[in-house]
């Protein structure tokens, strides 16, 4: 689905993100792990034509994202609150991406009234602004809007950071199912080990811009991250 | 503690993304202060002898003091449209150990640098030499100076006050309306009491306490304004409004562009930037006010016809339209990334200013009691900024990567007031232009060529909407990346 080529960015001269080559295949969901720095976002915001490849180049299926936009109509993200229109309610909100998606009113509300379980009430009927919202509360109306749609690409920059423990278990379902349900290819980066293990059937650990793993989850996926990240990995 | 603070200003100054434009912006600015500069300190050396040649009953200084409140005024309408006002981060400086005071006192002694200050220093200075070398009382002179200098000062202050407090800002509104009215139905001329007291001014030197008094007046109450706003939940953190959705779907006979539209006239309705612009757009409505009422531009100056004719319906599009990509700064990665082409949010965008030109159109109806002529010409002037200056303005756009925060009204230290220099020189060929298109055809034909002419420009334009928007469309990609990095640096 994805295919990276290459690919490096460089900021005068210093390199933060250098992938010769990394496949994603249809339905996988995708964990990236990494310091502060290690070029997570970078390669987030590079897929989503965001910012300008030094060289090489990533294809979302078989779309050179920085030459077409075509690969806009199947893919979704929810990077940051920039993604949030602050003077929208969440509905409004959602109702806009739908309409940017094809989606009519009716689809849209059928599709959120699944995730209530997600919001805790916390986000629709609350006659107020994204902008008010609580920091938790503006990620969890952005993680859903980037559901709207039937995406077959998802991108989610940090989804578990900020949110309370009931919501970071709830994520953690909907994100397998729509990888194991669905057939989507969810990609996600995190700084929490534990949740990247239990949601990713695939994660690659990223260190100054280079893949220096790339494993198929296991029960001892988790001891292996902690060991890396703990420094104290034998090479 | 001052120290630090300049060199905090000029690093984010140089490191400012958007102040990296180039290097030809940058000398015509520097062109346009020294042009500007020089033009202030000849007018002020040349003054009083052309006072005394126009007016040789009156005495030039009576003369400048009777006029001084018509210019008090256009220097508070100019420092309010473009003014940069001071900015600061106060966010970091709030759990550092350093004095509220100083950081405040600080940021208002930095505007007394600005250089509007400069303008009246440097066409009065030259004047009082002038004065004084005529032989006129030294202490008078002196004293009517430093009078005047405190009353620029008084208006710097007063400018911020404005700025912030939409309170003060249509107090004042409302004051110049009702003296502009009252003389212009004869009712009752303020000048005249005005006047006398400027001249007092002059005649009673110690009297120079007052101004220097509204000038102390005028700091403390802006110091205090920004005081009470210096914590986190006055200044940074926003009261929070309970929404009243209002339905739009009637606007989805739009098409395509439709969720675009919506979202703009919720950003506008929900935003204190967006609503205070659109606001101002409502005035150019007036506009032609000035012009029509004036037999001396009909007669003489009919050029003057075409531009005045731009204004009425260009509100909208002169002051909204020149800001475009910038009003979505907030979520700019947002658009960039969702399933939008480009060209559509560009579309939208232009729609919304033809709509807002129409609009105006509409409510310009009661100039057809100035005849049908001047009628004529602002339609064949709505012609022109629907079919050419819409591109225009969307073509500036590119070129513009200052992000706006839209909700900022209740922020004492943020700038409130996104006009730049930049912006000020692409919108110089949207007032050229019509005065050109209108004016050749005029001179070397007739009225009514120069109106065909200003209409027919704006048709072409209209017919050529798809190559002017491609072309535009591949002036956005090209600065998509730029763009996207500037409005994501945080203020």
């Amino acid at each position: 689905m994805i295919i990276t080529h290459n690919l490096s960015k460089k900021y005068n001269e210093v390199s933060v993100l250098n992938i010769e080559s990394l496949e994603i295949p249809k339905g996988q969901s995708f964990g990236l792990v990494g310091n502060n720095g290690a070029g997570k976002t970078t390669y987030f915001s590079l897929l989503l034509d965001l910012i300008q490849p030094t060289t090489g180049y990533i294809k979302n299926k078989d779309i050179l994202v920085n030459e077409s936009e075509d690969w806009k109509p199947f893919t979704s993200s929810f990077i940051d609150e920039s993604f949030l229109i602050g003077y929208l309610t969440a509905e409004e909100y959602f109702y806009f991406i739908g309409e940017l998606r094809g989606q009519n009113k009716a689809d849209v509300d059928a599709l959120v009234s699944q995730f209530e379980d997600f919001f805790h009430g916390e986000i629709l009927g609350q006659k107020k602004y994204l902008r008010d919202l609580s920091k938790g509360n503006q990620k969890k109306a952005g993680i859903v809007a980037a559901l709207i749609g039937n995406p077959e690409v998802i991108i989610l920059d940090e989804p578990f950071a900020n949110l309370d423990p009931t919501t970071q278990i709830r994520l953690k379902q909907i994100i397998k199912n729509l990888a194991q349900k669905h057939g989507v290819t969810v990609l996600v980066s995190s700084h929490d080990l534990l949740h990247v293990t239990d949601v990713c059937e695939r994660i690659v650990v990223l260190e100054k811009g280079e893949v220096v793993k790339d494993l198929a989850t296991n029960e001892a996926t988790l001891k292996e991250l902690e060991l890396h990240f703990a420094g104290s990995e034998v090479l | 503690m001052i120290k630090h603070f300049i060199s905090l200003e000029w690093k984010q100054f140089r490191r400012a993304s958007y102040f990296q434009k180039g290097l030809a912006i940058k000398i015509l600015l520097f062109l346009a202060v020294i042009y500007f500069g020089g033009i202030a300190l000849f007018l002020g050396g040349v003054m009083f002898f052309g006072l005394k040649k126009v007016f040789p009953d009156v005495d030039p200084i009576v003369m400048v003091n009777n006029y001084l409140i018509y210019w008090i005024f256009f220097e508070l309408m100019i420092r309010y449209f473009i003014q940069q006002l001071p900015v600061m981060n106060i966010k970091p400086l709030m759990i550092i150990p350093i004095k509220r005071d100083s950081v405040i006192h600080y940021l208002l002694g930095k505007t007394t640098l600005s250089f509007f200050n400069f303008i009246s220093l440097f066409i009065v200075f030259p004047f009082s030499i002038v004065l004084l070398f005529k032989g006129y009382p030294v202490s008078n002179v002196i004293l009517w100076f430093f009078a005047i200098l405190c009353i620029t000062m008084s208006i710097n202050f007063l400018n911020f006050l404005i700025n912030k407090s939409n309170t003060v800002f249509y107090g004042i509104v409302s004051v110049v309306a009702a003296i502009v009215a009252l003389r212009y139905f004869n009712i009752f001329d303020v000048t005249e009491p005005i006047g006398k007291i400027f001249n007092g001014l002059y005649n009673q030197p110690y009297l120079a306490i007052i101004p220097l008094l509204i000038m102390i007046g005028l700091y403390k109450a802006n110091f205090n304004f920004i005081r009470k706003g210096f914590y986190l939940d006055g200044a940074i953190s926003k009261k929070i409004k309970e929404v009243h959705a209002t339905d739009l779907s009637w606007m989805d006979r739009f098409g395509s562009v439709a969720p675009f539209l919506k979202n703009d006239i919720k950003m506008i309705t929900r935003n204190a930037r967006p609503k205070q612009v659109v606001l101002m757009s409502f005035f150019f409505l007036f506009y032609g006010l000035f012009f029509f009422t004036q037999k001396i531009y009909i007669e003489e100056m009919p050029y003057l016809l075409g531009f005045a004719s731009i204004f009425i319906t260009g509100g909208f599009l002169l002051s909204f339209g020149q800001l475009v990509p910038s009003w979505d700064s907030e979520y700019y990665k947002l658009l960039m990334s969702q399933n939008i082409p480009y060209r559509q949010y560009l579309e939208s965008k232009w729609y919304l200013m033809v709509f807002a030109v129409i609009v105006a159109f509409i409510l310009s109806t009661p100039y057809l009691y100035f005849g049908v002529d001047i009628y004529l010409i602002i339609a064949a002037g709505a012609l022109f900024n629907i079919g050419l200056n819409t591109f225009i303005t969307l073509f500036g756009g590119a070129l513009n990567r200052v992000p706006i925060e839209l909700d900022t009204k209740a922020k004492a230290f943020s700038n409130t007031n996104g006009f730049n220099p930049t912006q000020l020189l692409i919108a110089l060929p949207k007032m050229a232009l019509p005065i050109i298109i209108f004016f050749i055809p005029y001179h070397f034909i007739n009225f009514n060529a120069g109106l065909i002419a200003l209409a027919l420009s704006g048709l072409i334009g209209i017919v050529f909407k798809n190559v002017f928007l491609n072309k535009i469309e591949q002036v956005y990609q090209k600065g998509k990346y730029k763009t996207i990095a500037a409005f994501s640096e945080k203020k």
